[in-house]
């Protein structure tokens, strides 16, 4: 029982990683990115080549999410900063447009069919208690999902960079008005929300089988966590996908007919009592 | 509604060819000249994007090979067939849109495909009113054939793919002689999956009533990820593992499973799409060897020149081997060619006639289709997973093939119980 809660702590990370990027970008740059599950796809792909190519999953965990990070700074460069003025719907169009255009671009370079390439060796042991097993590849996920997490939180509340990151997220135009520079700002913020979601999907690429639309699975639970924990929260996105995470892992063993239900159950109760989420901040 | 052309065309046609028959000179004496002046047009919907979209690609290959050797040797009764294809990704309203496309606006002859047996249910019902034959490639569930070919005569309705009887009945006769006795399944939680696992059980139950089932868990369509699934029926110590799943929900599945030991901790693991070739081929070297696994064509069996001949063809034409959904699509399309010969006609209750109790010997093996249900019989094997380095993926071992009447469901149908 302990390790189902594991496991489902595993699968919270990818989402986290995921939420996490959605987030930090609609708290700074008040855009709902859609594209970010596609992020995530291309995080797969590019991590996909660089194994192809170097023959080291390592390797392919740490390229795979840089490229994702210019692609982001590309997104964000070239097309984001033209809508910042324009009304919502428009941006959530480009964004939008932007996953059927990646999508597509996916299945015209590598196919339509799934790929799948091997799990690393060195993470294919387990950890067993008698029968219970946890795979050491979910072992390294929760610590990669918990050190990211420490990370971003050492980053926003400890350095320079991250004080100016939150004055931005609570007021835009003072810290406009107090010297920041809010473009270049924007983009930095964009492409590390971008590497996180390109890190969760190079962290995927091993265990499970990636396809063009992957990305689409993913946003839909991305935005619940989201919802969950509060637009803007990392904390709340954290926290957000632990309580999913867990909600699939029990809801499967305890009442298997509602578990696709749960979550969504979960964020309509948090919608009702606590419209801005669990930790996010009520609008004045 | 239903277009007008159609019916111009087959009054004219039946009576030009009553005139014509007896006179026309047969330019191929294989293919009598039907004088359609027309290509046949058969419509085809499969997966073609997504985690299971290496189905339609196999299928779309399988159909095109079949195409253009039928055309390269003189068409249909002098006429060239003609493909369209269209993703049905698996919804129910995309499939009825699909079909509904392909006869009223494409002017369809015939309609082919479907993989998802919630979709092959749905356009079944809606095949009277579009008066076509469908030939369904993929879909297995056995309310296809008992229920809306057998209980509520729609006879536009065909299937040259083994159904569920395959995944549910010949798997428990494998099962049988498994020393497990405590079976569990990780199966996709829709039609195709609920239906072969309730099969399993019900059967499995009369061939050994000491087996029990101790646990299952459902996963919705579109799980790349079964580590909670896998870890909650491992709890329950099963010895033996049924699934259902496939494409590459199947790989990711099987990958997760041994990441988690399933194979260390249990005697057995049963696979009932295992064997088909983009599984295979996704899996490669991370597939367990010993794993049962099946489908609805093996192309190492049967070792037959027919056979052979596909396997040569296919991989000239393709550079891989055969999958399943290449054979019964390629299947489906010579069946197409044998019965509009039989009937000299298109028109559909002609054909319909003309499938019924058709004989076909196809890659697969020798095969018929049974008048009262619609539904192509032929004997596909179980075998386990075996890592021979003369083929370039993982390939089956100890075949096990069990003759026809020992599990394919007769009529009348008598409920399963389970």
């Amino acid at each position: 029982m302990l390790f189902q809660g594991l496991v489902g702590l595993s699968e919270a990370m990818y989402l986290w990683l995921v939420a996490a990027g959605l987030s930090l970008i609609f708290g700074v740059l008040r855009v709902l990115n859609f594209a970010h599950g596609s992020l995530y796809m291309l995080g797969a792909y590019f991590a996909w080549i660089a194994f192809r190519i170097s023959g080291s999953f390592w390797v392919a965990l740490l390229l795979g999410p840089l490229l994702v990070c210019a692609v982001g700074w590309a997104m964000e460069f070239g097309f984001l900063r033209r809508v910042y003025g324009a009304p919502e719907p428009f941006q959530l169009l480009l964004t939008f447009a932007f996953v059927l255009i990646f999508d597509d671009l996916v299945k015209l370079v590598f196919g339509p069919v799934y790929q799948s390439p091997p799990t690393p060796a060195a993470l294919s042991g387990a950890v067993m208690i008698g029968r219970s097993v946890l795979p050491t590849y979910h072992l390294f996920i929760l610590a990669v999902g918990g050190l990211v997490g420490l990370g971003l939180w050492l980053f926003l509340e400890k350095t320079g960079v991250g004080l100016i990151i939150r004055a931005t997220a609570a007021d835009r135009e003072m810290a406009c008005a107090l010297g920041v520079r809010s473009s270049r700002l924007f983009t930095w913020v964009f492409v590390l929300g971008a590497w996180l979601a390109g890190l969760g999907g190079a962290l995927s690429m091993p265990v499970r089988a990636i396809s063009p639309g992957m990305g689409e699975f993913i946003i839909i639970e991305a935005f619940v966590v989201v919802v969950l924990g509060g637009l803007g929260s990392l904390r709340g996105a954290f926290l957000g996908a632990v309580l999913i995470g867990l909600l699939h892992a029990y809801g499967l063993v305890f009442m298997p007919v509602f578990e696709l239900a749960l979550g969504y159950v979960a964020m309509a109760a948090v919608l009702i009592v606590r419209p801005w989420g669990l930790f996010g901040v009520r609008e004045a | 509604m239903s277009p007008p052309r159609s019916i111009s065309r087959r009054r004219l046609l039946q009576s030009s060819l009553a005139l014509a028959g007896a006179s026309a000179l047969p330019l191929r004496a294989a293919t009598p000249d039907l004088k359609l002046k027309k290509p046949i047009r058969v419509g085809c919907q499969t997966i073609l994007s997504g985690p299971l979209g290496g189905y339609g690609e196999f299928m779309r290959k399988g159909a095109t090979l079949a195409m253009e050797e039928i055309n390269a040797a003189g068409g249909i009764g002098g006429s060239p067939i003609e493909l369209n294809f269209r993703d049905e990704e698996l919804k129910v309203d995309v499939g009825v849109k699909n079909a509904r496309y392909f006869v009223q606006d494409w002017g369809a002859d015939f309609l082919i495909g479907i993989d998802s047996s919630a979709v092959a249910l749905a356009v079944g019902e809606i095949m009277p009113t579009l008066n076509r034959v469908l030939i369904v490639t993929h879909g297995a569930t056995e309310k296809f054939n008992e229920d809306l070919v057998f209980k509520k005569h729609i006879r536009q309705c065909f299937r040259v793919c083994v159904p569920v009887y395959q995944d549910g009945i010949a798997s428990a006769l494998v099962a049988k002689d498994l020393p497990v006795k405590k079976w569990a399944t990780i199966s996709p939680d829709y039609e195709y999956g609920h239906t072969s696992w309730k099969m399993f059980r019900a059967y499995l139950k009369q061939f050994k009533p000491e087996v029990e089932f101790v646990g299952e868990s459902f996963a919705k369509f579109g799980t790349v990820d079964f580590s909670s699934h896998i870890s909650k029926v491992m709890a329950l110590n099963p010895e033996g593992i049924f699934s259902t799943e496939w494409g590459g929900e199947a790989v990711a599945m099987v990958k997760q499973a041994k990441l988690f030991k399933v194979f260390e901790q249990t005697k057995a693991f049963m696979l009932g799409m295992g064997s088909a070739m983009d599984v295979l081929q996704g899996l490669g070297p991370d597939y367990p060897d010993g794993v049962w696994a099946s489908g609805r064509y093996y192309f190492g069996y049967p070792d037959s020149p027919a056979n052979k001949r596909f396997n040569e063809s296919f991989k000239k034409r393709w550079d891989t081997y055969p999958s399943y959904p290449s054979e019964t699509a390629y299947t489906a399309l010579h069946a197409i060619k044998k019965a509009v010969e039989k009937a000299k006609s298109v028109d559909t209750e002609k054909v319909i006639e003309a499938l019924e109790g058709l004989e076909l010997s196809r890659p697969a093996g020798p095969c018929v289709i049974r008048k009262e249900d619609h539904q192509a019989v032929y004997a596909v094997p179980w075998g386990q997973i075996k890592h021979d380095p003369k083929y370039p993926m993982p390939t089956l071992t100890n075949l096990k093939v069990f003759p026809t009447d020992q599990y394919y469901r007769k009529p009348p149908f008598p409920p399963v119980e389970g």
